[in-house]
């Protein structure tokens, strides 16, 4: 493969393989592109113009600076595990990916640091690090695939943020590609609060639209001393969300505090990893509490008796880590596994403030029984993060509509409470015009106008993660189109 | 126009004397929303900081933030400066904390940042460009935090160490940080404070633990059983631990109306570790002209330096302070000045490379450059 | 599935399997569970290598997806990543929706064998191999006995000695000099349809399914099988008209050879009741015969009834309970999980409980132990430069101090060996029934002593 010819007419495609040095290092035909014309967000599809594999920095700031001279839009990817969209080309960008830049740089124990190259894959991050007792917090969903530079750009979550935050709160330093080609270096060393205005935090989460991370600073941490594991079951919703509410108000922060109801169940028991939940159960509370082994009990006690309180049916603690670790991977599979209960799935991503669970969940019923669509919900009940999963067939006329109308509903139903649209999955394409429940036209105006400082032809992955003003009528065709 | 709130930042950067308007946030006070079953709280700016610490704690609750504070702090302030203290280990910092916000642009416009919620990626994260920003860019006219519950139990250890061989110290830290403890904060304080605040004049690391009683107990017995040899040990529970913090955050000057000669203090970072070799500086400056009153995080790498002598004698020490911070990519950000001297230094330290993409941040937010002019880094 | 038009041109809008033959086709139901999480990615060695999605499990569905959707063709560039792919399995383990990643490639590459036939000398070698050779006793006896003569009579050494072997193809040398010692096959050593009676009280009747390269490569692997056993009160037998398993073909996209082969086995052991076998590639196939025969349904049910009866020697002993060797071995091993193992059966733990309960045995856990070592068939003949790669990650994994590597396949026992010569570590490479069987010697020769 190496030193094969490209084949292209493309003079655009030669510069690029010029930039990058190794032909095996550009994609360009369309067989090879195909694979590239989406993410985890697979509504909206696109062909890139070309996919390249820079090996370090200098390449990336090569290639950003000539897309930027020949004006071709360009946008950065990594695993492409997003569920927004935010990696697909609209625009059939060239694509920067990322994933050939995998390396662990170096890790400073004593600092408690870390610092990868944006293509590392989250989990080998704890993998590398934990035979010393170390691990990387933030564990999204996909964390055995998915890379820390996509979780920079998407902040990305995780069942265990609850205690421990999210990505933008274990990040120290970043090098950054800007979209004119410069090569910036924010938090030197990893030393926090720098001064200058916190660009660490405004582009953590910015979905690639202000620049192409390619060094990455990370907080590490010691491992908790004991870990204890309770599935709760409850025969009515409500009295499950209060039992949440309950737990967090008696002063205990639990490292994890996930519900599934009982469509989710269903799901969850048909798939790869059943635990044998009882088929005719409401709700599962899992709730796992870290920390000091001579404190974990007394917390532990705490939990079962807010659990009692509220009619909890049974309640079991995990006895081993075989035990605890099935119940995490029933979890952990839980989207994927409404593929054995449903042809598709859509999975929407909104927060509230938790004591508006119930209310919430009643909505979210009524939006089924309104469109006629089955919806499971699984979530991150410890921090309101919902993530309703709208079941339905694609192969059916109309589903696709309804489904996407639904989704948008149980969004609008959190905006409404005071919550917000994505908690970690991100705007990205998908998200677009709900970006409306929760900002005026000024407060995106004024989001937009940062997004002028750093890329200012909006050159890289234009047309996400905002509503475009006066397009909304094109964005709404756009979505249509891509339906039928 | 200058934007104030308590004005216990006023030594804190500024070089200019007089504007046309000075907007004073000291009465928009009050809480907006707390809804205790979320965990938030909705604050107007110019709410007092102590003063709602002392309302969530009949809720059990708190806003996870030690900053350098008396009464006249507001929360706007302690926002608006990311003022932060030795808990930052165990609570994090502003970042952490802030959830949502509500601004004023200088053109006038209501800004929503963020949201009431503790997850939220919808657009980019706007709260992290004003926390720390000085008001340059925005007016903070409220501010939605998450709460923390108040731990059960607390105890704070403190460990001396006599012979003050940096390397004992490294080790026992090294250590400690290394255990599976979980200390909320591990501060080392210079002799000369600890002089002041424990009455020996020799280094000691301010350990704090808060956790349910039983996991405190087994903490601190840990550590006992660690301690270096010839070291004291002493440990304060609950309300004793919080007299020591009240007076530790006392003797930051900015909030020190008695004090007569001349003051500064900095905000200093560094590597973890490194925190040691500036402790250790500042303990070579000390002098009959020159006092010092040092303590660092090892856990987080932010300390703060107290400067106490004439004013040539102050920029000199902080100018040698700069020479190690420099040599280790760090900073040292003068948080407390005279207004006279501020004229002489760079309050901010060297810009960073990016200091193109901050001017017009600035640029575009506040294209008049209405709000505090020359508050910030690089003169913005 | 209503449509499938024979290469016919697209209706506009419609997504038929509008570029596939109509015959045996990729199923639209496997790639219907996919939905793109990604989740396979870091699971697939050649995206591990290559950082490419196009030649990841989701890539792949993706354009096999993309062919049915008359958006591409069975071309070069779709044949290509089809082709890379090891075909093992891991991505069928990584996935949530349990998509058969594996058995979409198997019948893509039908599609493809049948669009573009193989031309040149990757041609000649696969025809070579699979239509000459594998299906055919004699040819590969003789085969085996050249290999036999070659070995024994010295000329080995006299052709290493005049560098004939700096003519051959860098990796064909490579694989020359790893040529397991070759002993008679088990197949020409006992009598047709013997019974081989158990030693002592005979519990159970089991037949032997041989393989083709296990008997003449390593046939005292087939030894050991068969000691290993007849020790555990089974009677066995080897029925005559077995034949090759025609994995190999299916994973080379020749699907005619494939059911072939498949229907004279599942006649060969119609009367058996079980199936025992010591190739995990094999066990795997065999275990899949159905999906040969989705458009006929009296072969369909047959290959279902067959199916079921396979089981591998490791979770045949583990299941049915087998004796303790009393002898010591003392040795230090670990154990490499063969893809159509753990992927494909999803035997992970038994071969390692009956490796842990050999006296004397100290197991050290290989990282990435179920991670492909590039054998995959034929993979490492047809993709010598990707297999090498696959081969070095493995290879890297291995323990530093162990003194034989474990597994449960020939294709593996063979890239590794490959491995081990290429590296620079002198482990042995073992199969686990030849370690229980050593075992079992010991002990007796202690008895006898």
């Amino acid at each position: 493969m190496k030193g094969k010819q490209i084949q292209s007419k493309d003079k655009h495609i030669h510069q690029l393989a010029a930039i990058v040095a190794n032909t095996r290092s550009i994609l360009y035909k369309k067989e090879d592109l195909l694979a590239y014309d989406c993410d985890g967000f697979t509504i909206h599809k696109h062909l890139p113009k070309a996919v390249v594999f820079p090996k370090n920095t200098k390449e990336v700031a090569e290639l950003v600076r000539y897309c930027c001279q020949n004006e071709l839009p360009f946008l950065a990817r990594g695993a492409g595990t997003g569920l927004s969209g935010g990696a697909i080309p609209l625009n059939g960008e060239v694509i920067i990916s990322l994933v050939k830049m995998k390396n662990l740089i170096s890790v400073d124990l004593e600092n408690r640091r870390a610092v990868v190259e944006p293509g590392f894959v989250n989990l080998k991050l704890t993998n590398s690090i934990s035979d010393k007792g170390y691990y990387y917090a933030p564990d999204p969903s996909s964390q055995s695939c998915c890379t820390i530079g996509g979780n920079v750009a998407e902040n990305a979550g995780g069942a265990h943020c609850l205690k421990y935050g999210v990505t933008t709160n274990h990040i120290l330093g970043l090098e950054v590609v800007v979209p004119t080609g410069e090569i910036i270096e924010i938090g030197d060393n990893g030393i926090p609060d720098a001064p200058g205005y916190d660009l660490l935090g405004l582009i953590t989460g910015s979905e690639g639209t202000l620049g192409i991370v390619t060094k990455i600073t990370v907080r590490i941490l010691k491992n908790p001393e004991a870990k204890q594991t309770v599935l709760a079951y409850f025969d009515d919703v409500t009295d499950g969300s209060q039992a949440v509410s309950a737990i967090i108000s008696a002063g205990i922060i639990p490292a994890a505090l996930e519900m599934m109801d009982k469509t989710a169940i269903e799901g969850v028991e048909a798939a790869a990893f059943p635990v044998g939940h009882p088929k005719n159960i409401a709700a599962v509370l899992l709730i796992e509490v870290d920390g000091i082994s001579a404190g974990i009990e007394e917390q532990i006690n705490q939990i079962l008796s807010v659990c009692r309180q509220f009619n909890v049916r049974d309640v079991k603690v995990a006895q081993d880590e075989q035990e605890r670790s099935r119940w995490w991977a029933n979890r952990k599979t839980g989207f994927g596994a409404m593929g054995a209960i449903s042809p598709d799935y859509l999975v929407q991503d909104g927060v509230i403030p938790r004591s508006k669970l119930p209310e919430v969940l009643e909505r979210i019923n009524q939006i089924s029984e309104h469109s006629g669509l089955r919806i499971a919900n699984i979530f991150h009940a410890g921090d309101g993060n919902l993530h309703p999963l709208i079941l339905f067939d694609a192969k059916i006329p109309g589903e696709t509509e309804k489904a996407l109308e639904a989704g948008s509903a149980c969004l609008q139903a959190c905006a409404e409470v005071g919550g917000t649209i994505t908690g970690e999955h991100g705007v990205g394409i998908e998200k677009r015009e709900e970006m409306r429940f929760v900002f005026n036209e000024e407060e995106i105006a004024a989001q937009t106008t940062i997004r002028s400082v750093f890329n200012p032809v909006n050159l890289l992955n234009a047309g996400k993660l905002f509503p475009s003003p006066g397009k909304c009528v094109e964005i709404k065709m756009e979505k249509k189109a891509a339906i039928l | 126009m200058i934007i104030e709130g308590g004005g216990t930042k006023k030594g804190f950067g500024g070089l200019v004397e007089h504007a046309d308007i000075c907007l004073s946030l000291k009465d928009y006070k009050g809480i907006v929303e707390h809804n205790p079953g979320d965990m938030t709280i909705t604050l107007k700016a110019g709410t007092s900081y102590l003063e709602v610490q002392n309302y969530l704690a009949g809720f059990n609750q708190m806003i996870s933030l030690d900053p350098f504070a008396n009464e006249h702090t507001s929360i706007g302030g302690v926002i608006a400066a990311n003022d932060s203290g030795p808990k930052r280990l165990g609570y994090g910092s502003a970042r952490d904390a802030v959830i949502g916000m509500r601004l004023v642009y200088p053109d006038g416009s209501l800004i929503r940042a963020g949201g009431k919620v503790v997850k939220n990626v919808a657009g980019y994260d706007m709260n992290k460009l004003f926390i720390g920003s000085m008001g340059t860019l925005a007016v903070i006219s409220e501010i939605t935090l998450k709460l923390r519950p108040v731990a059960n139990y607390q105890s704070l250890v403190l460990i001396s160490f006599p012979a003050g061989n940096l390397d004992v110290i490294k080790q026992f830290v090294v250590t400690v940080l290394d255990s599976l403890m979980e200390p909320i904060t591990l501060e080392l304080l210079s002799p000369t404070l600890a002089a002041k605040l424990t009455g020996r004049r020799e280094y000691t690391a301010a350990i704090q633990f808060e956790d349910v009683e039983s996991s405190v107990h087994y903490q601190t017995t840990y550590l006992e059983n660690l301690k270096p040899e010839g070291g004291t040990f002493t440990i304060l529970q609950q309300e004793d631990a919080n007299l020591f913090w009240q007076a530790f955050y006392d003797l930051y000057p900015g909030l020190n109306a008695e004090n007569k000669t001349k003051s500064a203090a900095l905000k200093v970072g560094l590597k973890n570790m490194e925190v040691l070799e500036l402790l250790e500086v500042t303990e070579r400056l000390e002098s009959g002209q020159i006092h010092l009153l040092a303590h660092g995080g090892l856990g987080h790498g932010i300390s703060q330096v107290y400067l106490y002598g004439e004013s040539d004698r102050i920029l000199s020490a902080i100018q040698e302070i700069r020479k190690l911070t420099s040599a280790k990519g760090g900073y040292a950000i003068v948080k407390h000045l005279p207004f006279s001297e501020r004229l002489k230094i760079n309050i901010w330290d060297e810009s960073p490379s990016y200091f193109f993409l901050l001017k017009q941040i600035k640029a575009k937010v506040d294209p008049n450059n209405i709000l505090n002019e020359k508050r910030y880094v690089g003169g913005i | 599935m209503t449509q499938s038009a024979v290469k016919s041109s697209p209706a506009c809008a419609e997504t038929s399997l509008s570029n596939y033959f109509a015959k045996d086709h990729p199923d639209e139901k496997k790639w219907d569970d996919c939905v793109h999480c990604g989740m396979c990615l870091e699971s697939c060695p050649t995206y591990e290598i290559t950082g490419q999605e196009q030649h990841s499990p989701r890539g792949r569905v993706h354009l096999i997806k993309s062919v049915a959707e008359g958006k591409i063709a069975l071309n070069e560039s779709f044949s290509d990543p089809v082709f890379a792919c090891l075909d093992c399995r891991a991505c069928t383990t990584a996935c949530p929706a349990d998509v058969d990643v594996g058995g979409l490639i198997e019948e893509a590459r039908g599609q493809i064998r049948q669009a573009m036939p193989l031309k040149g000398w990757k041609g000649n070698v696969s025809k070579l191999f699979l239509q000459g050779l594998f299906p055919h006793e004699n040819r590969l006896n003789t085969v085996g006995s050249l290999i036999r003569f070659y070995q024994k009579s010295g000329l080995q050494t006299t052709i290493r000695k005049t560098g004939m072997m700096k003519v051959m193809p860098k990796h064909l040398v490579e694989m020359e000099a790893i040529m397991p010692k070759v002993n008679k096959p088990v197949r020409k050593k006992y009598k047709k349809d013997q019974v081989l009676k158990a030693k002592g009280e005979s519990k159970a009747e089991v037949a032997f399914m041989t393989g083709c390269i296990m008997d003449v490569m390593f046939s005292e692997i087939n030894e050991a099988t068969i000691n290993v056993l007849r020790r555990n009160g089974n009677d066995v037998t080897i029925p005559e008209k077995q034949t090759c398993c025609g994995a190999l073909h299916v994973h080379a996209g020749d699907r005619e050879t494939g059911k072939k082969l498949a229907k004279q086995n599942i006649a060969a052991f119609e009367t058996s009741e079980k199936i025992i076998l010591n190739s995990a590639g094999c066990g795997c196939m065999m275990k899949e015969y159905k999906e040969l025969f989705k458009d006929d349904q009296e072969w369909y049910d047959r290959a279902e009834a067959f199916s079921a009866k396979v089981e591998d020697i490791s979770k045949y002993l583990y299941d049915t309970g087998y004796e303790i060797p009393k002898s010591e071995l003392n040795t230090k091993i670990t154990y490499h999980d063969a893809c159509h193992l753990a992927h494909g059966q999803g035997v992970r733990e038994q071969p390692r409980d009956i490796l842990l309960h050999i006296p004397g045995v100290e197991m050290i856990h290989m990282p990435n132990a179920d991670r492909c070592c590039g054998s995959a068939g034929i993979y490492n003949i047809t993709n010598p430069e990707m297999a090498g790669e696959v081969l070095e990650s493995k290879m890297a994994n291995v323990p530093e101090d162990v003194e034989m590597i474990s597994m449960g396949n020939p294709g593996c026992m063979l890239q590794m060996a490959m491995g081990v010569k290429k590296y620079g570590k002198n482990q042995k490479v073992v199969h686990t029934v030849q370690l229980l069987d050593w075992a079992y010697q010991k002990e007796d020769q202690e008895a006898k002593q």
